[in-house]
């Protein structure tokens, strides 16, 4: 087979693949412009007209830019706060020597255990946590944050910071680097496949994070944007237009990130920086 | 290897991680596991009842269904994922045109609210109302709709489809940065001594993948027993707790029916299996490498 | 290590940084029309609400509280701490331990006694002395949540529940309208010719939906439940025994008879009521919180019927459904500082006037309080059929049955009707379900 030949079959899979995986999200898309009445009566037909009212309904009833900014700035505190103690411990578990090396696959385990729990097991005890280090609204969303983020952060940092090569290592310290010079110009340019797809996840599962942040905030003033949807399903009602045109206004944002961040995931490692 | 070994940075660099860890992940779950052995409505004070909660699972029926579809969910998704989103890995990283466009949007369920997915697969799933049935009628093809949610058999394996196509894209993503780690002169190298692409994955890539593998693998097994929303859009656990996983079982038994003491050892029960399952998935594989 | 101490010092100044936004006190607001501006005299009060969004989701009660703020303006002045129903549930367990309750909120009523009993709650018996009136408008419908020692709640609204009926369906089908003495078994004629037309006979959605069995309270009351509630709680009678059995037969006797969406395990509450707004379903139980949407969709079609009377039982059967729905409560707290407890009072007070029943009568949803005068205008068709139907002055009950039950039996009993509504379970499985419940 020639690789013309290879090409021509693959296209088709991957257009295929990607029109399966794709298709909610444009029906998504499509229902935003749809009432409510015609999402739960007939939601396969195409909308009438380009019905803007369930986001003006959206626009009306949430204050975006708060939500927007509350959303923000919350996600950039944890996100930094968590890549910064989490790059850290896993450089340290990756590339450095303990003196008995248990200790090492021990703390390794240790770290990770967290992601067999399913977080609303942690709701009431981390609400008595916060109240008991008197931290309320915002701030108080950080450190669960962080700290949720930390198991999944060493996985797949450990992981990625293991598999470079020990002679970059015995390079840069031949070079004469101490140990913040190899870990923050050496190390850390060649992690930047791994920090991208870490920080899309951490971002996005911020971003989305509704328990806590549900349970945490209690001054509509620093509502994230996660709670949005609920204001459009009560107890008798439901708004099923609102809720998808806010899911829209949600998710905009995302797609941008997405699309920036994914293109640091390219190239990687190159050969240069294996010699050294 | 002067520095590399000091106490002073070993303790420094790990520390913030452990501690924020600790009272935030750790201390938290030490306070579950103990209302895990009381009985508490989450009102008023706990009564400690030993392991009485964990006695009653043995005799929860519901219990047994929710561990029943998780295993089910767990294997399907198991298999699905770790093969699919790695071949997939490999088409993407490809040198195909529009493969970074693809790779976005195959991400793109990996973002929408559970709350979305849980409509949109309803109008794709319904026995009823559905695409997939309507579209069996319209075809002739009538013998064979289902109750593919809402019935008695089919919803956990509906469950891990839904699954499987919101984590797709999210695992595939993490097997191209591992894909990226393999230094280009090694796959160049692959490529002049002429070994075909399948050699080259067998005996270049897997090789080379083995922590990405294992990372996937842990986070397929450790997700799949967190399954929540889906269940809880698409079914809601019914009918009658038929669809119910161990954690949505565990979050009705704490919030629905103010049974605080039982949910939580539930949950632990729930967090335990992960964890063993885990365990046992990283002593097949270590075996395999010596 | 200076990098060390570096980044250390930039974390940290970073978390100053949201430590400062988090602290400043903000003047705009998500929800429209709650600014946090205060004077020195205004007490303000907190009222915990279990919708996120009152102003369209709990439209009377946010329109009574604009008009308590506009009367007492400089004086006292409410605001709500809004959320969604089962992150308020938490979010009250979670506020009971740290002590920080809303001053006031609404409560499900089968958790409420709990919190009476661990001392979260205010006894609001001293209110109702000194407000005579509201007492009498009350008209006992307070005693729901009266345990005996304490008045630890007040019902927030009251909910008239049963059978809506889409008139149009039933003239297409040449199926008359059912009346007060319709029998099961002429029920049953009723399901089989509306099937016969071509119509799903009764929308019901049991997903994410169990609290969705308005309808059933009749039927559980016609079968004796009020008289015998006690003996069940206190584990006396098994919830299997021969009425029970019974009653739950006659729900299976439905299911069988096809009178249920053939989907509805997988549509919710809202679903089902689409089904019958549309004009697809012919009957759809619930309450009066859904007559401002049947005005408008079904205009003066509508009709209101209690349910079947069962001649297979001794009890009752002339019962109207008309119960108070989940209390509003007071936090114990409020007595700790008289100036706060003189506001909530004043509140209570306008929540159960004159002035707020009428306001209640506008937006189509039955207070709790009777005054003389106060009635529904001619175009709430809705409304108008269920005050006919309130109109022969039959027993109310003191409580909707499954009011009546603790959080965990409470749930059982849900999954139990839907159990066998769907075939999952016989009515003695469903039975047996609640007495387990109760004995853990």
């Amino acid at each position: 087979m020639t690789k013309k030949q290879t090409r021509l079959i693959l296209y088709p899979v991957m257009i295929l693949i990607t029109l399966v995986v794709v298709f909610p999200f444009l029906w998504m898309l499509m229902l935003s412009f749809k009432s409510s009445g015609e999402i739960l009566s007939d939601p396969l037909a195409f909308p009438t007209s380009l019905n803007l009212e369930n986001f003006a309904n959206a626009l009306n009833t949430l204050n975006f830019p708060q939500l927007y900014a509350n959303t923000f700035l919350i996600c950039a505190a944890s996100l930094i706060f968590e890549l910064a103690i989490t790059f850290l411990s896993s450089f340290a578990l990756a590339r450095l020597e303990f003196p008995v090396p248990k200790v090492r696959t021990l703390i390794y385990s240790f770290l990770i255990l967290g992601l067999s729990v399913s977080p609303f097991i942690l709701l009431f005890p981390v609400y008595k946590i916060n109240v008991f280090f008197g931290l309320r609204g915002k701030l108080a969303l950080v450190l669960p944050y962080v700290a949720t983020s930390i198991s999944f952060n060493t996985l797949l940092l450990v992981g990625y910071l293991k598999a470079l090569p020990p002679e970059i290592d015995e390079a840069a310290i031949i070079d004469g680097c101490n140990v913040w010079d190899l870990m923050l110009r050496v190390t850390l340019p060649m992690a930047k496949p791994v920090i991208a797809t870490i920080v899309i996840f951490n971002v996005l599962y911020i971003w989305n994070e509704f328990p806590f942040a549900s349970v945490m905030l209690r001054d509509a003033a620093d509502y994230t944007l996660s709670m949005g949807t609920s204001f459009f399903k009560g107890t008798y009602t439901v708004d099923y237009g609102g809720i998808v045109a806010t899911s829209v206004m949600i998710i905009i944002p995302e797609l941008i990130f997405y699309g920036i961040f994914q293109k640091n995931i390219v190239d990687g490692m190159t050969a240069g920086a294996v010699k050294g | 290897m002067h520095w590399l070994s000091k106490k002073r940075y070993l303790v420094g660099m790990t520390l913030p991680s452990l501690l924020v860890y600790t009272v935030y992940i750790i201390l938290p779950i030490g306070i579950a596991v103990y209302y895990s052995l009381t009985k508490y409505s989450g009102i008023g004070k706990p009564t400690f009842v030993g392991f009485l909660n964990y006695a009653r699972m043995l005799e929860d029926k519901v219990f047994w269904t929710s561990l029943k579809n998780t295993m089910i969910m767990f294997v399907l998704a198991f298999a699905l994922l770790l093969t699919l989103s790695f071949l997939l890995a490999l088409l993407l990283n490809s040198r195909l045109k529009f493969a970074d466009l693809s790779k976005s949007l195959i991400f793109s369920p990996a973002i929408i609210a559970p709350i979305i997915v849980g409509i949109i697969w309803v109008y794709i799933l319904d026995p009823n109302i559905g695409v997939i049935n309507n579209l069996l009628d319209a075809i002739g093809a009538s013998a064979l709709k289902q109750k593919w949610i809402g019935g008695e058999v089919l919803s956990p394996y509906s469950i891990a489809v839904i699954y499987f196509w919101q984590q797709l894209g999210y695992l595939t993503t993490i097997f191209i940065a591992g894909l990226k780690m393999i230094p280009e002169d090694v796959l160049e190298a692959a490529t002049i001594d002429g070994t075909t692409f399948p050699q080259k994955v067998r005996f270049v890539i897997l090789p080379m993948m083995k922590t990405t593998i294992s990372t996937v693998a842990v986070l397929i097994i450790t997700g799949v027993f967190k399954i929540f929303e889906i269940v809880q859009q698409t079914t809601g656990g019914g009918p009658n707790h038929l669809s119910e996983t161990l954690v949505t079982y565990s979050y009705a038994q704490t919030f629905d029916s103010g049974n605080y003491g039982y949910g939580m050892s539930l949950a632990t029960f729930t967090s335990l299996l992960s964890l063993l399952i885990t365990a046992i998935y990283s002593l097949l594989t270590r075996n395999k490498e010596d | 290590m200076k990098k060390a101490l570096s980044l250390g010092l930039a974390l940290s100044m970073a978390l100053g940084l949201m430590a400062g936004c988090a602290g400043s006190p903000s003047s705009s607001t998500t929800s429209a029309g709650t600014s946090t501006s205060a004077s020195a005299e205004e007490t303000v009060i907190t009222f915990g609400i279990h919708v996120a969004n009152p102003e369209s989701q709990e439209a009377v009660t946010w329109q009574i509280v604009q008009a308590f703020n506009e009367a007492y303006a400089g004086k006292y002045k409410v605001e709500f701490q809004a959320a969604d129903t089962e992150t308020h549930t938490t979010n009250m367990m979670l506020q009971a331990t740290d002590g920080t309750l809303p001053e006031i909120f609404w409560m499900d009523a089968s958790q409420a006694p709990e919190y009476a009993e661990s001392g979260y709650l205010l006894d609001l018996s001293d209110f109702l002395s000194q407000n005579e009136a509201v007492d009498t408008a009350l008209g006992g419908m307070e005693d729901a949540f009266n345990n005996g020692s304490m008045q630890y709640g007040l019902p927030y609204q009251c909910n008239v529940q049963g059978f809506f009926y889409n008139k149009d369906i039933f003239d297409a089908a040449q199926v008359a309208y059912p009346t007060e003495d319709t029998t099961y078994d002429e029920f049953l004629t009723m399901i089989e010719q509306l099937k016969a037309a071509g119509t799903t006979p009764i929308a019901i959605g049991s997903k994410n939906s169990a609290y969705a069995m308005w309808e059933f309270n009749e039927f559980l009351a016609r079968y004796g439940w009020e008289e015998d509630i006690d003996a069940y709680n206190a584990g006396e009678t098994p919830f299997n025994n021969e009425k029970l059995v019974s009653c739950f037969e006659k729900v299976k006797g439905l299911a069988d008879a096809g009178a249920f969406p053939e989907n509805m395990a997988t549509i919710e509450y809202f679903d089902a009521k689409q089904l019958f707004v549309d004009g697809s379903a012919a009957m759809f139980g619930t309450g009066q919180w859904d007559c401002a949407a049947f005005d408008e969709s079904l205009g003066d079609s509508i009709g209101f019927w209690w349910g079947p009377k069962f001649e297979d039982s001794d009890a009752e059967q002339e019962i109207a459904m008309k119960v108070p729905s989940a209390p509003i409560v007071v936090s114990s707290k409020v007595a700790d500082d008289p100036a706060v407890q003189e506001a909530v009072y004043a509140f209570l007070a306008f929540y159960y006037s004159e002035d707020a029943t009428g306001i209640s009568y506008e937006g189509s949803i039955f207070p709790a309080t009777n005054y003389s005068g106060v009635a529904a205008s001619e175009t709430q068709y809705a409304m108008n059929q269920m005050i006919e139907a309130l109109a022969s002055g039959w027993a109310v009950p003191e409580a909707a049955p499954d009011q009546t039950l603790t959080p965990s039996v409470q749930e059982a009993l849900y999954d139990g009707l839907f159990g066998v509504m769907q075939g999952v379970y016989t009515p003695e499985q469903a039975l047996d379900n609640m007495d387990a419940a109760l004995a853990y």
